[in-house]
């Protein structure tokens, strides 16, 4: 018993310097200062989008993003700092003016901020009259209970 | 408020679905629980969020899911107080070198491995927010666990509870089982403390405490006001039934308040309670009933809700669960076989303890249900720990049939002499249900 409580240790340790992607999961808040003039034709979809949090699930690099109080949800990835995530088109989502509903979502994390942030852009698919929203978002606090 | 028609509706549905898959289950001579513990899964995104996505969402909105999950969590509370009151520390005791040394190695084998699987997932599917010690601990906890309880149904079913097989092993999972939460525990500490005010040595002090009074102090008591009373009436009244739940709630409120999970209150006050055999079968009789085929399903379809293999995407993340399922096998079945195998035990019961060690169960998903409360582990490592533990759970019947036939051990006298008359832990003989 006495070596594999070694071998424990040694990976304990060799494990420390390890580094994991940077945690983003949870509920961000969308600043809401955020000047929406610059959206045009899309700024009442985009608006109602941020209006309700962005939701991250993280496994890893690999994580589940839902907007729109949860009726947009998509798989994203995370690559050092920068989050992207592809909604598809809902099919209704659009509007005449708007392209066909589908987003994307492309944000750079700020780790070092507490809590942390993201700044990015929200774009509507198939527009290209449309200028992408420009968004920033604060990390909510986690209940005490339980973190994820 | 919660939404009384769809919480009833999703009761009946859990139950439903639960009975029915069990049923199936059995007639592949699996344990009901893995029938049900699939039931869970099938309920959830894996499968009808998957094919029904509205009848889903219908039926279990995200606004009713915490009527469920309390629900679930009384169920659970009342299990792991069962699951303590089925372990009697003071008869491993009487179990010799096999026992002794199986257990530490069916221990050490698979936490051990599973640190070394945890340098490789971490950077993979974890974040900054978990320490690597905490997610290594984690893993190793998860996997050296045993499911007690199912090990124990399936002995009784094929009469090896007094075997020499059957009480090494029962005696083993008990020893995997009490380390297992003792490692939990102190990760959980480890964990709320980084988010709590309160000092972490402030909080193992008060723990400390706590067992201290609960094993010298309340056992006492418990002798006088439960087995006393039982021996002198034959049966307890309504009120010391109902004292004994207020017992087993107030444990789980204090280990909760105390920074550790409400669960082990309930198995610390289980495993202090009196272990007359009679006693015993008396109270589980009193629990088992309504936990087993109302409150644990629930907690399996909460389970079901939260596990996503739809997270599991890709051939990487079918290997890292592959992985992950192959570790958990060979650290636990090859660790126990190769110990039980050194102390002297042949090359066919010794592979039927480790098959036997191997299950996992129901106890798994109670410290996975955990791991992710905490945040220890990710929606996807999630999922594939939670197919570790099916995978194993169900791969035990048929192992053990091809391994340890009953013809073989009948056969085979039982080498080590005389044997208890009763287990040396677990529920006394009888159609013991929390399996």
């Amino acid at each position: 018993v006495g070596l594999p409580l070694l071998g424990l240790v040694a990976v304990l340790k060799s494990g420390r310097g390890l580094a994991a992607p940077y945690s983003v999961d949870g509920a961000w808040k969308i600043d809401s200062s955020v000047d929406r003039s610059s959206a045009s034709a899309c700024g009442n979809l985009l608006s109602s989008i941020t209006s309700a949090p962005l939701s991250i699930s993280q496994s890893g690099k690999t994580l589940v993003v839902t907007l729109s109080g949860g009726t947009k949800t998509t798989a994203g990835t995370l690559e050092g700092k920068a989050l992207k995530a592809q909604f598809v088109a809902a099919g209704n989502s659009g509007t005449a003016d708007c392209g066909d509903g589908g987003l994307t979502l492309t944000a750079t994390l700020d780790p070092q901020a507490e809590p942390r942030v993201l700044r990015g852009t929200l774009a509507v698919a198939g527009c290209a009259s449309c200028v992408p929203l420009e968004f920033r978002a604060v990390r909510q606090p986690k209940s005490p209970g339980g973190t994820r | 408020m919660p939404n009384l028609f769809i919480l009833v509706l999703q009761v009946a549905v859990v139950l439903t679905a639960c009975r029915l898959t069990g049923a199936l289950f059995r007639k592949f001579q699996q344990p009901r629980v893995v029938g049900e513990m699939f039931a869970g899964i099938m309920l959830g995104p894996s499968l009808l969020g998957w094919i029904a996505p509205h009848f889903s969402a219908y039926l279990f909105p995200a606004s009713s899911l915490g009527f469920l999950n309390a629900l679930s969590q009384i169920g659970v509370i009342i299990f792991m107080f069962l699951v303590g009151l089925g372990i009697n520390p003071k008869e491993l005791q009487k179990e010799g070198h096999a026992a002794v040394l199986s257990s530490h190695v069916s221990i050490t084998a698979p936490f051990v491995l599973a640190a070394f699987l945890a340098l490789y997932l971490y950077p993979r599917l974890s974040d900054d927010s978990v320490a690597f010690s905490s997610f290594a601990l984690f893993m190793g906890a998860a996997m050296s666990i045993t499911a007690f309880p199912v090990l124990a149904r399936i002995l009784q079913e094929r009469k090896m509870m007094h075997s020499r097989l059957g009480t090494v092993a029962i005696a083993c999972a008990a020893v995997d089982d009490v380390t297992g939460w003792i490692i939990l525990a102190y990760i959980v500490v480890l964990i709320r403390a980084a988010h709590s005010p309160t000092s972490i040595w402030v909080t193992l002090g008060g723990i400390v405490v706590f067992a201290v009074i609960m094993i010298y102090g309340v056992q006492r008591l418990l002798q006088h006001i439960f087995l006393h009373a039982y021996e002198r009436w034959g049966h307890l009244s309504e009120n010391r039934m109902a004292f004994m739940i207020l017992l087993v709630l107030a444990s789980s409120l204090l280990t909760e308040s105390l920074g550790i999970h409400l669960l082990f209150g309930a198995f610390l006050m289980g495993a202090i309670m009196p272990k007359e055999p009679k006693f015993v079968r008396y109270v589980l009789d009193r629990f088992e009933t309504i936990t087993v085929t109302l409150l644990l399903p629930l907690f399996f379809a909460f389970t079901g809700l939260r596990t996503n293999i739809g997270l599991v995407k890709g051939p990487t993340m079918w290997m890292y669960c592959g992985l992950i399922i192959l570790v958990a096998t060979v650290g636990k079945l090859g660790g126990s076989t190769i110990a039980a195998r050194v102390t002297g035990m042949p090359w066919r019961e010794s592979a039927g303890l480790g098959i036997l060690m191997n299950a996992r169960g129901l106890m798994e998903l109670v410290i996975l249900d955990v791991g992710l409360d905490i945040g220890v582990i990710s929606p996807a490592l999630f999922s594939m720990m939670v197919m570790m533990a099916l995978v194993t759970t169900f791969m035990t019947t048929p192992a053990l049939n091809v391994i340890c036939p009953k013809a073989l051990l009948e056969a085979a006298p039982d080498k080590a002499g005389a044997r208890p008359s009763s287990p040396p832990v677990g529920p006394p003989e009888g159609e013991s249900q929390v399996a």
